[in-house]
């Protein structure tokens, strides 16, 4: 500590904000995946989507940014410390433990997908890092939702299917803003994660016909489209 | 432009030494952000020798450097597509790796646009060094060596992607080239000879519209009118953009050091100057996609030709080929077959 009046203007400001605000309590978000009723699980369960197509699921991951607490009072608190990866096979990435200073929620927002700055500004790490295979490397831009499996309607190279959404340009953005209400959830939010919406959610998308999303561009819009519907909050 | 080295006196406990970056008198300001990668003497040092390790690769049998030859200007020299691991091709020409500090965009269809997110493509790709990010840093990590050199350039033994890219784009920035013949003549210290003055003229008049100086590339994406190879069906821009006006544009490549890049084009059809010559005069297919500045051909005399050849040879800059700065480790490249002045 450099000169004691630091201390002193600080511990001023702690308890002034003491007064007008409400204390900062932790809000912890899990994201519970689904296919349709049933939980999810990798590998070796098979699954149909509304079109009748079975398919299995190896991998299933995605980025939450953005995330904005919106309170019944209409504030508003950015609480985002990520972007996080969010990935089936990691039951801890898919808990987020934040903080933030208001009370009464109404509804949260946040963003599948990260922002075009993240997208071309270099190599990151933590969540971003590059290496976490959710990054196209000669088409710069991150994956911003992957889901890989096997599936017998899949026409491509051992009947897998690989999905990876993603694009940041104009035209071809893939970010989907998600908005939900909280129904007076104070502390643990769990939000259900349902994939059979990704086939269905707005624009009907089969296995049959698009088996692999490889690049920014239409089917990906379509599918980013899809993956917004996918989240809803679990009393 | 002289880099002047300290290198005696370098140790573990010392901060990195900052390194700065040569801007050529006349030069724009570069594009790279220097300030989020300020290089250093460590950080370059790991970089070069990140650059020439095989270990880069899936069978430790390739390194950037394998593809990226110094004496070729860092393309790979007389090769149109470059060996990757376990037999395979590349499906593009190297290109020479020079001036990247002024460049936006990298690859011939400008898909990465970052230079620090550009290692990871050869290091990952299948017919490149075809191994994982992951392993990379795996063996590195396990190297005493290594953690060394990454405390050195970091100030500590972490060894991560974001580092290691840091690095390689450390030393690759550090390639500029800017000291041939061309440069000494625009700074006023030599002059051309009649051939080189004319196919100057000549070439400022058509070809700088595109290969602008003093880089020689303006950085855009032109279709030339080349025809596709129905075995790579490479369309170029198109397939980073998705826009069908982008067909078959590629990125205006730099002529700096061109004597001794060939062969020439995104696929290195072009075995020598001369097929670019024929290219623009005569073997250009017209499309409505061609460019606008192409509409009606290049038209080249025999003697414009060899003019404009005394031209492009005055790029070569041998103060770059040789500088033993940006050699392996170690070595001291000049193979006999180089001797150009
Ligand atoms: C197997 C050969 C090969 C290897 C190994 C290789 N490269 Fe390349 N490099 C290429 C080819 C081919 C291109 C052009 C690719 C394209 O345009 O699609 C290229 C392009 C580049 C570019 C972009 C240049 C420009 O002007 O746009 C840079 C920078 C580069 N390489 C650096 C590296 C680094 C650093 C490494 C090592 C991590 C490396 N390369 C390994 C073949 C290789
Ligand atoms: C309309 C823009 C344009 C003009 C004008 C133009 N070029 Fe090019 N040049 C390009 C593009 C784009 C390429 C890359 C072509 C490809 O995809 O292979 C290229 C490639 C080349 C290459 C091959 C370089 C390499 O490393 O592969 C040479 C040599 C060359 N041009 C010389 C010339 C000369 C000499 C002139 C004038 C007579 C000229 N160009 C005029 C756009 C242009």
């Amino acid at each position: 500590m450099k000169s004691p009046w630091i201390l002193i203007v600080f511990s001023l400001f702690l308890c002034l904000s003491g007064f007008t605000r409400q204390r900062a309590h932790q809000v912890t978000i899990r994201f519970d995946h689904y296919v349709g009723q049933a939980p999810l699980q990798l590998s070796d369960t098979a699954y149909h989507n509304s079109f009748g197509e079975p398919f299995t699921v190896e991998q299933f991951k995605y980025y939450v940014s953005g995330i904005v607490l919106i309170a019944k009072d209409g504030a508003v608190q950015a609480v985002d410390a990520g972007p996080f990866l969010i990935d089936q096979a990691d039951p801890a990435s898919r808990l987020l433990p934040l903080s933030t200073s208001l009370s009464s929620l109404q509804s949260i927002r946040f963003i599948i997908g990260v922002d075009s700055i993240t997208n071309t500004g270099g190599v990151k790490t933590g969540d971003l890092d590059p290496m976490l295979g959710m990054f196209w490397t000669w088409n710069t831009g991150y994956i911003y939702t992957r889901l890989e499996g096997q599936s017998d309607s899949a026409h491509a190279p051992a009947h897998r299917y690989t999905w990876d959404i993603g694009g940041y340009k104009p035209g071809i953005n893939a970010a989907r803003t998600v908005v939900m209400p909280l129904n007076g959830i104070k502390e643990n939010l769990v939000i259900k994660v349902d994939l059979l919406r990704l086939f269905d959610g707005v624009h009907p998308v089969r296995i049959s016909q698009n088996p692999v999303c490889h690049e920014p561009g239409e089917l990906a819009m379509r599918l980013a489209d899809n993956y917004a519907t996918l989240f809803s909050s679990l009393p | 432009m002289v880099m002047v080295l300290a290198i005696a006196g370098v140790d573990n406990t010392q901060k990195p030494t900052p390194l700065s970056f040569p801007i050529p008198p006349g030069w724009p300001a570069p594009s790279y952000d220097f300030k989020k990668n300020p290089p250093t003497l460590q950080g370059f040092v790991l970089g070069r020798r990140l650059f020439y390790d095989e270990r880069l690769s899936r069978d430790s049998t390739i390194s950037c450097a394998s593809c990226h030859q110094q004496f070729g200007a860092f393309a790979t020299y007389e090769h149109s597509l470059s060996h990757g691991v376990g037999n395979t091709l590349t499906s593009r020409n190297a290109p020479a790796l020079q001036n990247l500090a002024w460049q936006k965009e990298y690859m011939w269809d400008g898909g990465i646009s970052h230079l620090d997110l550009q290692p990871l493509a050869p290091m990952t790709a299948v017919n490149e060094m075809g191994e994982t990010v992951g392993n990379v840093l795996h063996k590195l990590r396990r190297d005493t060596g290594y953690q060394r050199m990454f405390k050195e350039a970091f100030g500590d033994t972490t060894i991560n992607t974001q580092r290691m890219t840091k690095a390689l784009s450390q030393f690759v920035l550090m390639l500029v080239s800017a000291q041939s013949k061309y440069d000494r003549v625009t700074r006023g210290k030599d002059s051309f000879l009649l051939p080189e003055r004319l196919g100057y003229a000549i070439f400022q008049k058509k070809c700088s519209s595109c290969h602008k100086e003093p880089l020689f590339t303006d950085g855009s994406y032109r279709n030339i009118g080349l025809t596709l190879d129905n075995t790579l069906n490479d369309y170029g821009r198109m397939k980073i953009t998705g826009s069908r006006q982008d067909s078959l544009k590629f990125k205006v490549p730099s002529l700096r050091n061109v004597a001794i890049t060939h062969p020439y084009g995104h696929d290195g059809r072009f075995f020598s100057l001369l097929n670019v010559f024929d290219h623009y005069r005569k073997n250009m297919q017209l499309t409505l996609l061609t460019d606008t500045i192409l509409q009606h051909r290049l038209p080249l005399s025999n003697f414009e030709i060899g003019q404009s050849t005394a031209f492009l040879n005055t790029l070569t800059d041998t103060a770059f080929l040789k500088n033993p700065f940006f050699a392996p480790p170690g070595y001291n490249i000049t193979p006999m077959f180089i001797h150009r002045h």
